[in-house]
């Protein structure tokens, strides 16, 4: 989750108030927000991406003055009609159709500010930009740009100087050898022509989703700014705007719009909507009873508006709460602004009578039976390395399930037994005293015709210097006749894991498994230095 | 008395008390024990402190070549009084018995003369008398006597003889033995007392229980498996019936079920582990298709795509089980509950598994309230012995409102996170044709065993280090 940094006395001039640090600390979770570090001058807290106005100490003072009572209801946002134009060639829409913009002005950048507003531009690009496929931000230097500006297409010898180079740079050139280009380059597949804006001069702003031009990078000497987004889907692209409007704004920038036209762009309106909820599903919800003024009030503590009309409540939502889908979401806010802390537990009247699975009832009764014969439960993870379940127990990979991209290579393999994951268990516990006797239960998956099934297993191994095919066998026999009253059988076979004339296949009825003294070979595979004997069953079907 | 003799150690004090002193060997005798069965018994009531034992030797001596010359000889000075006793006049010359006693002539006359039996006078020895036996003479025949059996010196008395023999060349050889004897402490004296009383009837049969037995390791449940199962029991206690359901899931019910846009972070592949080239072939009725991707595309504007939603996952979750159990028996009351492994593409470190066990329970009913799923929540956890908790918002993709329990460990001494609970979305209810509200809650139990057990490491759950599982205690 993304982390964004709180230093306390910035934050006390944000809240127009002086809050003792406890308060803050305190008061922060009830947002919603994680503290992940709190040092004497700053505290680092985490967000849940569903805020994306959370990702800057702005957007939390904001809310933090709401569930303080410092200022409540919805901030506003103050748009003045601007006079710079975005004009949009029709060729953007077969790669990114959307570009929405506006301009902050007559403002100050600090370092702090602009720190803060580098991490919120990464946040946004991975949280509601998804990682920039859905939208993604240039943020430039208003006076070094002339209007008006063109949103188009390019092909791949256009050149600029890119962000943080020195030099100008070929479209290609970018994608291959700038480290963004490298990594957002699959944005824009193998299309010919990219997105590109330039401005009246030709000049290149920004090549969007990649990267903008050096030219208009923003630095503490910056007065005006042009904030632009680009998207696959416009309401993306101006919800992402209203997030870094509403930022600005509180950052003390007067905001201008601006006029966009062509290939079904617009300008953005950013204005509020409203939702109307009914007072009695609130308290039905919440369990509790509370009036509406009180509800309203608590909506204006989640920086809501909101205004009683009847049993009705009507809420307006500004435009950055891109989290508020319906009621329910409304519901919470006023939860949150009465206070998480004000609601007493009570406990539901209930009639039920609990049940285990039989499943459940069948592994318990499985384990207290092996337990009763000696043997101890040890649990491993279903997903193993191929070394394990493959290599040095010399069984048939034909059928491998393996998982995409992990990141373990000991954890990239499904396991379609129980028993090598048991060997693995007994050569890490060679310093540990003999003899050593343990059984797993468990899911294991198979591979048929491209679909998977999942069988639950048993499995167990007697390892010391003395055991032999005869003990296992006794074990076997007992298991059977103790859990399920049942004889089985065993008939020799040949498993790759078992010495021949040592191993057998387990039938009841059909064939469920099988039992012997594992291969020396195997034993040395695994560093042991005791032989082994054991078995695996399979229990579905079985009850 | 707080210590029990072992029978071996009666036996020994019994001995003991009648006589102080003994070496093994006469504790073997009057105690019809194995020397081993002794030496043992000895080593344990020295270990307590009830026996001393001393370290001595033994000094013993048996006749020379030329001692037993003079057993069947008799002594030279002898020889020399006889000699003299069968000559008339009790006298001879010198050279006469030189001639008679050869080697022994010189000792002869000197301790003849010693004990005052000759005279010389002008190169002639006169006989003046002599003693029937000498102590000498004694001596050697004590010693003869118990012959081929060693002397000991002490018991031969008469040390000035013995030491003047001893001057004699090869009339004795002398050899020595390293022993122990045993005797009574103070402290073994008074409990021997206790022995020999009535009590020793009792004690006899006792066995010393201060000492430490072997080692012996029970076989046992996994201590995982045991809070699962505490778990479970109380979700049954607090009346939730328990479902169960695969591990390999469509990302159909896994994620867009529970309102998880497809093109969501948690569902790339860096978060969630696809099946390699595994789609599911049936992921829902025709019905929860449709109502389910028209919510995606009105909440989310997006294109929806069914074969997005056919990809296989394992679980990222157990909600995917419990919102396909809802979904197919649209209850209108309902406790249900599923643990269960759910898996996470994550590197693994001392925080983060690959996979670990999830316990989820929702509460379907027409009147429940947010209050009552906090309340469910404060059973649970104090039936886990849990008893300070508090709320905090959070978020979660499918349940709005959304809350998450804080537990106060006092081990830790901090508020921990545990459990995620909420109510599902009417985007995730509604589609699947739900009707009453739905409040979910559930966390990883893992989280829940590493406080209990005060791990600080979520590996060492799934280590089987058979050194930790065969020792850490069962009721914690």
């Amino acid at each position: 989750m993304p982390v964004v940094t709180l230093h306390f006395d910035r934050l006390t001039r944000m809240l127009g108030k002086k809050i003792s640090k406890e308060k803050i600390v305190s008061t922060l979770p009830f947002i919603g927000l994680d503290i992940e570090e709190e040092t004497k001058n700053y505290v680092n807290v985490e967000y849940s991406p569903n805020r994306p106005d959370y990702s800057t100490d702005y957007g939390i003072a904001s809310s933090l003055q709401g569930l303080l009572g410092i200022k409540t209801g919805m901030p506003k946002l103050k748009i003045k009609k601007g006079k710079d134009a975005i004009i949009v060639n029709p060729s953007v829409r077969k790669v990114r159709p959307f570009v929405t913009a506006i301009e902050a002005k007559n403002g100050k950048l600090d370092d702090e500010t602009i720190s803060q507003i580098i991490v919120m531009q990464e946040d946004l690009h991975n949280g509601i930009g998804r990682r920039r496929k859905k939208t993604s931000i240039g943020i430039h230097d208003l006076d070094k740009i002339s209007f008006p500006l063109t949103y188009t297409t390019t092909g791949r010898n256009h050149k600029f100087i890119p962000l943080e180079s020195s030099h100008e740079m070929t479209i290609n050139e970018i994608l291959e050898k700038n480290e963004t280009g490298i990594k957002y380059g699959h944005l824009i597949k193998n299309s010919e022509k990219v997105p590109i804006i330039l401005d009246s001069n030709g000049n290149t702003i920004s090549f969007p989703p990649i990267i903008n031009s050096e030219q208009t990078k923003i630095s503490k000497n910056t007065k005006n700014i042009l904030v632009e987004v680009t998207a696959i889907e416009k309401n993306a692209a101006e919800d992402t705007l209203a997030v870094i409007a509403n930022i600005l704004q509180d950052a003390g920038f007067e905001l201008f719009s601006m006029k966009i036209n062509g290939a079904n762009n617009s300008t953005p309106l950013l204005t509020p909507r409203s939702l109307i909820i009914d007072a009695e599903l609130v308290n039905k919800i919440l369990g509790i009873k509370i009036s509406i003024p009180k509800m309203v009030y608590a909506l204006k503590k989640s920086r809501l508006d909101a205004q009683g009309k009847g049993k009705k409540i009507i809420c307006t939502i500004p435009r950055y709460r891109t989290d508020i889908f319906g009621p329910m979401d409304l519901i919470e806010e006023v939860a949150l602004g009465y206070g998480i802390e004000n609601f007493e537990p009570t406990i539901p009247a209930s009639i039920s009578v609990g049940q285990k699975n039989k499943i459940t009832t069948i592994l318990e009764s499985i384990s207290s039976v092996m337990i009763g014969l000696g043997y101890s439960e040890v649990m491993n993870l279903g997903l193993v390395s191929q070394r394990v379940l493959y290599d040095h127990t010399k069984r048939d990979a034909s059928k491998i399930i393996s998982v995409s991209d992990s990141k373990s290579q000991e954890h990239n393999i499904l396991r379609n037994a129980i028993l090598p994951g048991l060997i693995d268990t007994l050569s890490r516990n060679i310093h540990e005293t003999y003899p050593q006797r343990l059984f797993e239960t468990g899911t294991i998956f198979l591979k048929t015709n491209d679909e998977i099934k999942e069988e639950i297993h048993l499995a167990c191994v007697s390892a010391h210097n003395d055991v032999n095919f005869t003990e296992i066998k006794s074990v076997l026999q007992s298991f059977f006749k103790t859990t399920f009253g049942l004889a089985c059988k065993t008939t020799t076979s040949s498993n790759s894991m078992f010495v021949e004339g040592r191993s057998a296949d387990i039938f009841v009825n059909n064939k469920i498994g099988e039992i012997g003294e594992i291969l020396p070979e195997i034993v040395d595979n695994f560093k042991l230095r005791v032989p082994i004997a054991g078995f695996e069953i399979r229990l579905t079907g079985l009850y | 008395m707080s210590q029990v003799l072992h029978p071996i150690e009666q036996k020994l004090l019994k001995s003991l008390l009648e006589k102080q002193n003994l070496t093994p060997e006469d504790l073997c005798e009057k105690t019809q024990l194995s020397i081993d069965q002794v030496r043992r018994g000895i080593e344990w009531l020295k270990f307590k402190e009830i026996a001393q034992v001393t370290e001595s030797e033994k000094n013993f001596v048996a006749l020379g070549k030329m001692g037993n010359d003079a057993l069947e000889k008799g002594l030279p000075e002898r020889q020399l009084v006889n000699y003299l006793k069968s000559i008339d006049g009790f006298s001879c010359e010198m050279s006469q018995a030189k001639t008679q006693l050869k080697n022994e002539f010189n000792p002869a006359i000197a301790n003849a003369k010693k004990n005052g039996w000759i005279e010389i006078y002008e190169n002639r020895i006169l006989l003046k008398g002599y003693h029937d036996t000498t102590p000498e003479e004694r001596i050697i025949k004590l010693i003869a006597s118990k012959s081929p059996a060693l002397s000991l010196v002490d018991e031969l008395g008469d040390k000035s003889t013995l030491d003047s023999l001893k001057k004699r060349p090869e009339f004795l050889t002398f050899t020595s033995t390293k022993y122990v004897t045993v005797n009574l402490t103070e402290k073994g004296i008074e409990m021997a007392k206790n022995v020999s009383g009535d009590a020793a009837d009792v004690l006899v049969r006792a066995i010393d229980v201060e000492s430490a037995a072997p080692t012996v390791f029970a076989a046992r449940s996994h201590p995982l498996q045991d809070v699962i199962n505490e778990v479970r029991e109380i979700f049954i206690g607090l009346g939730f019936t328990e479902i169960v359901g695969n591990q390999t899931q469509s990302s159909f019910w896994n994620f867009d079920a529970l309102f998880t846009p497809q093109d969501h972070p948690a569902r790339e592949m860096q978060d969630t582990f696809y099946l390699k080239g595994l789609h599911a072939k049936n992921i829902g009725t025709k019905n929860q298709i449709s109502n389910v991707s028209q919510v995606h595309k009105k909440g989310w504007r997006y294109d929806w795509k069914l074969e997005e939603s056919k990809r296989l996952v394992l679980r990222t979750h157990t909600t995917c089980v419990t919102i396909k159990e809802l979904a197919d028996s649209k209850p209108e009351e309902a406790r249900i509950f599923s643990i269960g492994r759910v898996f996470r593409n994550e590197k693994v470190s001392y925080k983060h598994l690959v996979e670990f066990n999830q316990v989820e329970g929702v509460v379907v009913g027409k009147n429940v309230t947010l209050r009552d799923l906090m309340g469910l929540q404060r059973e649970f956890y104090l039936k886990m012995g849990m008893k300070k908790i508090k709320f905090w918002p959070t978020f979660f993709p499918y349940t709005e409102p959304s809350l998450q329990t804080m537990v106060y460990n006092e081990k830790l001494g901090k508020w921990v996170e545990l459990f995620g609970m909420g109510i599902f979305r009417p985007e995730v209810t509604v589609p699947l044709g739900i009707k009453n509200p739905v409040l979910a809650w559930g966390g990883g139990i893992e989280r829940i065993a590493m406080l209990k057990f005060g791990l600080d490491d979520v590996r060492e759950l799934y280590n089987n280090n058979l050194g930790w599982l065969r020792n850490v205690s069962k009721c914690q």
